[in-house]
């Protein structure tokens, strides 16, 4: 047998498998996962886009919005900046004492919002917020994307895919069929793992792409423009590549794990503590991690959550990131030498199905 | 051909009652879960943080061994609805991992074997069944939840005295009901899932992959929608706000508890839903 | 050219501290061959074995020359019908057959037309698009026979082939069967219906708790047990008269007059010396009209063997 007809063979097992993944209804959470951080940001799409077309009628001059003085009553800042785009009054006070009314009052100057706060008739705090701050945007994004896509979507969602080649069969009792055919065990796992490689790519890179393309929609045109000439291609790119990139790694790791333990969500559980706590370890241990090589793929860093303890934070120290070379490199390493591991244990792989 | 007439006569003898029956269930599941060694594992596993908060309340009961520390440490070594609550919040990890592992195999099998129909047959109605399933658990997550954390209340109470336990006797209360919501919870994700899925261990990782997604799915709302209202969505916040508000603790930025408590009810009325559309003793095959 | 047998040298195959198969060394030549054994005796496990979904811990097995380990050639000249029951999810029977045809390397247009072939070949053409897991278990056991025909192997396994098919579908296999062995293939399958085995098989394989314990054809492994009595039933006019006349010989061991006086059920030591002894008591005028074996079908065989075993 040449190594073109198992090459070939290898990709017929793969097209087999392929619809498998896409249309089984055992997939439509991955889709679930990929697709969800798309929501929020059409939600805010949309809600900056209603904003905008709301407020266009009652803009008031920045300079007058600027003038105003905490202390300064609510009629007076009535009188002086005119009617707000948004207005709420409510009564509040401890039990049995007299409640204090409080007014929030929201102005548009054309770019930002401005909120009022006024206690009894005084103002009390005043802020101001873009209506949409793109580069604010692409740091949220930056965040979702390394925090939520890499960490949570693209692991469970592998975790699911990969699981399901091997120990999903097994647990199906049809892994025989498979064996049965006339094909080395490693160009069976060739076929699954390109099958579950391409499956999971293409869910979670469009779904990073549709998540972009959302958080670039209600952007200023002017700045929109800029950012697609200068990086915009690029970022999209390597998000993409980035999400790609933690398939390979965390489909080569679930595929093995299938395969190699009964239970899968045990390696899953340490994989999932290693990763998190990925950003605490020394600079060497950092290296043995599929998130160490991509995240440093994501053109953004990821900011630092804010929410996190104290300890944590104190504890954060992000390795040098590798160089893009050495990153899709090491990814490469790392994903060979666990495939390898794979096709040993797939060889030694019997058909005695247990009753999971 | 000799036919012979056979008269059918019903067991005369003694029946056990209706809740020696309803116990069978949970009986065997304990033993079998207990004869699992991850169980056996986390559930030795989950004692070291509550004997480390031991030996934090002997210290803290020790005023010889305080002398000498600053206001600040005196402060940091104080027991109070702090503290309790911080020792919810580890402790309810334990809880999401062990109905991880152990919750899975008390429904997923039965539906795979095909296994309800037999249990419907005997006189055991489908709340019950749910009922003994969920005590199965009520029982291994209590282990590492509220008896722990009463089991500390009480040994505060012993060490800082009567006056104490007096004006903070609302402390052990909110610990046992705090934990019996999040067990009720955490229960309900670990049957419903292992009803969805039937898979054992698929539904292991669906019961892991609820609290962590819906943990990231929150603050990714929060951040991209720039609000607060959406960490009512993720379990362990929103509960971590509600045991604030039931042990009188400060509030952690974010929704109110009432709020918090609406959306976990919706969450447990929506595994309720499931489970009643999953758990009937017939199966249609598509 | 392949060797044309199932060779099985010393193999033993042990699942944790249960055992599997122990020292089985077998030659399997072409044509129909049974397993036999009762449950847990170790028949899957020789055929698991025999198709590489399990590996020996000791021994060596060849499959008409070819190593259970190499897959790629021997899944090329091997069918097998598992006694699994699961079908990949969602798949109708056509689908099932025709994926095993594209892993083994067929076109789609091929591939399509040697499914419909299989399919025709086991009557299940009418139900080729119906969904596998809506089949009866009969169906089930027909489309996987389906999928084991469709390359047209040369060794064809099947595990409890005829378990839930009616009689007529029942009759075809057979047929199938001895259509593939006459054509110097290797049919081996296993079955718990016996007296079907008796009919169906060129030799038989007699296997419990792991072990070999006959081999060879029906009749030869019978005539090999001389220990074992075989019984005949005799009809005939004087069943007492000739009743009497049997016991004054050596080799009979029991004689059993019918209730109806016209017939007997002998045990014999010795077959030769009852066919002479028959013989002779025709010769002196007693009218014996059949002489017709009780026992050589492999139910009683296997009684003998492994006694209460079943």
């Amino acid at each position: 047998m040449t190594a073109e007809f198992r090459l070939r063979q290898a990709w017929t097992i793969a097209r087999l498998q392929l619809r498998r993944v896409f249309f089984s209804k055992r997939s439509s959470w991955v889709y679930l996962l990929a697709l969800f951080p798309s929501v929020p940001f059409f939600g805010h799409a949309i809600e900056v886009k209603l904003s905008q077309s709301r407020y266009a009628s009652r803009v008031t001059a920045a300079a007058i919005l600027e003038s105003i003085r905490e202390g300064d009553t609510d009629e007076e800042v009535l009188k002086t900046a005119g009617e707000p785009v948004h207005e709420r009054k409510f009564r509040r006070g401890p039990r049995g004492e007299a409640s204090v009314e409080y007014r929030n009052l929201i102005y548009f100057d054309g770019e930002r919002r401005w909120f009022l706060h006024f206690e009894a008739g005084i103002l009390q705090n005043k802020r101001s917020r873009p209506l949409i701050d793109f580069e604010d945007d692409r740091k949220v994004f930056a965040g979702v994307f390394q925090y939520f896509y890499l960490r949570l979507a693209v692991f469970f969602g592998c975790l699911g895919i990969f699981m399901n080649l091997f120990r999903g069969e097994i647990l199906d009792k049809t892994l025989h069929f498979w064996f049965l055919a006339p094909a080395r065990r490693e160009v069976l796992l060739a076929g699954k793992y390109l099958a579950g490689l391409i499956a999971a790519t293409l869910i979670f890179a469009t779904g990073a792409a549709l998540s972009f393309g959302l958080m670039l929609w209600p952007q200023d045109a002017v700045e929109l423009s800029a950012f697609w000439r200068a990086q915009g291609p690029e970022h999209l790119f390597w998000y993409a590549t980035a999400a790609a990139a933690g398939c390979v790694g965390y489909g080569s790791l679930f595929l093995a794990a299938g395969l190699l333990v009964r239970n899968p969500v045990v390696p899953a559980i340490v994989i999932l503590f290693w990763e998190g706590i990925n950003g605490i370890l020394p600079a060497a241990l950092q290296k043995f991690s599929v998130l160490y090589y991509v995240q440093s793929l994501a053109p953004i860093p990821p900011p630092m959550d804010a929410n996190a303890p104290a300890l944590i934070q104190l504890l954060m120290s992000p390795a040098d990131p590798p160089s893009t070379v050495a990153a899709v490199c090491g990814l490469l390493a790392v994903t060979a030498l666990v495939l390898w591991i794979a096709s040993r244990s797939v060889q030694r792989i019997e058909i005695n199905y247990g009753t999971d | 051909m000799a036919v012979y007439k056979r008269g059918y006569t019903r067991y005369q003898g003694a029946l056990t009652g209706h809740w020696a029956r309803f116990f069978v269930l949970p009986r065997f599941a304990w033993r079998r879960l207990l004869e699992q060694r991850l169980v056996v594992i986390l559930l030795v596993a989950a004692t070291f943080w509550p004997l480390l908060c031991a030996g934090f309340i002997y210290v803290s009961n020790h005023a010889d061994l305080l002398l000498g520390f600053d206001q600040k440490m005196s402060a940091f070594l104080r027991i109070d609805s702090r503290f309790f609550v911080i020792f919810m919040n580890a402790q309810s990890v334990f809880a999401i991992l062990l109905s991880a592992f152990a919750g899975p195999s008390l429904i997923a099998p039965d539906l795979a074997n095909g296994a309800l129909s037999l249990y419907f047959s005997r006189p055991i109605s489908r709340v019950e069944y749910v009922l003994a399933r969920l005590l199965v658990l009520l029982g291994m997550l209590s282990l590492v939840t509220w008896v722990p954390g009463v089991l500390l209340f009480f040994m505060q109470s012993a060490m800082a005295g009567w006056s104490w336990f007096a004006s903070n006797w609302q402390l052990g209360v909110g610990v046992f009901f705090g934990f019996l919501l999040w067990i009720l919870l955490v229960s309900l994700v670990a049957m419903a899932s292992s009803a969805y899925v039937r898979w054992r261990i698929v539904a292991g990782a669906l019961v892991l992959g609820v609290f962590f997604v819906l943990a990231g799915a929150a603050e990714l709302t929060n951040a991209v929608l720039r609000v607060e209202w959406a960490s009512a969505f993720n379990p362990g916040r929103a509960m971590n706000q509600i045991w604030c508000a039931m042990l009188g603790a400060d509030p952690i930025p974010g929704p109110n508890a009432t709020f918090c408590f609406i959306v976990v009810s919706i969450m447990a009325a929506l595994l309720l839903f499931v489970l009643n559309r999953k758990l009937r003793p017939v199966e249609v095959v598509s | 050219m392949s060797a044309p047998e199932i060779v099985f040298q010393e193999v033993s195959k042990f699942y944790g501290e249960v055992l599997g198969v122990n020292h089985v060394t077998l030659r399997i030549p072409s044509g129909i061959t049974s397993l036999v054994g009762p449950n847990g005796s170790g028949k899957t496990t020789l055929m698991n074995l025999m198709a590489g979904l399990i590996h020996p811990d000791r021994g060596v097995i060849t499959v008409r020359g070819l190593s259970p380990r190499d897959p790629e050639r021997l899944m090329r000249i091997t069918g097998y019908a598992t006694q699994y029951d699961a079908a990949p999810r969602g798949v109708t029977g056509l689908d099932f057959v025709t994926t095993g045809l594209l892993l083994a390397g067929h076109g789609k247009q091929e591939a399509s037309r040697r499914a419909w072939k299989s399919l025709e070949r086991v009557g299940m053409n009418e139900a080729a698009h119906r969904k596998v897991a809506a089949y009866s278990k009969g169906m089930r056991q027909r489309v996987r026979l389906a999928v084991a025909l469709a390359h047209d192997p040369e060794v064809l396994i099947l595990d409890e082939p005829l378990n839930g098919l009616d009689p007529l579908v029942r009759a075809e296999t057979i047929a199938l069967f001895h259509e593939f062995a006459a054509q110097g293939r290797h049919v081996v399958l296993s079955s718990h219906v016996l007296q079907e085995v008796d009919v169906i098989s060129d030799r038989v394989i007699l296997i419990a708790n792991g072990m070999i314990i006959a081999e060879g054809h029906v009749r030869g492994v019978r005539e090999e047990i001389h220990e074992h009595p075989s019984q005949y039933i005799i009809r005939c006019r004087d069943a007492s008269r000739i009743a009497a006349l049997l016991f004054e010989q050596d080799h009979i061991t029991q004689v059993q007059v019918h209730e109806d006086r016209l017939g007997l059920l002998v045990a014999t030591r010795n077959q030769r010396e009852f066919s002479r002894a028959l013989t002779r008591i025709s010769l002196a005028g007693h009218t014996v009209e059949s002489v017709v074996a009780a026992d050589e079908n492999v139910d009683a065989l296997y009684k003998y063997l492994i006694g209460g075993g079943r």
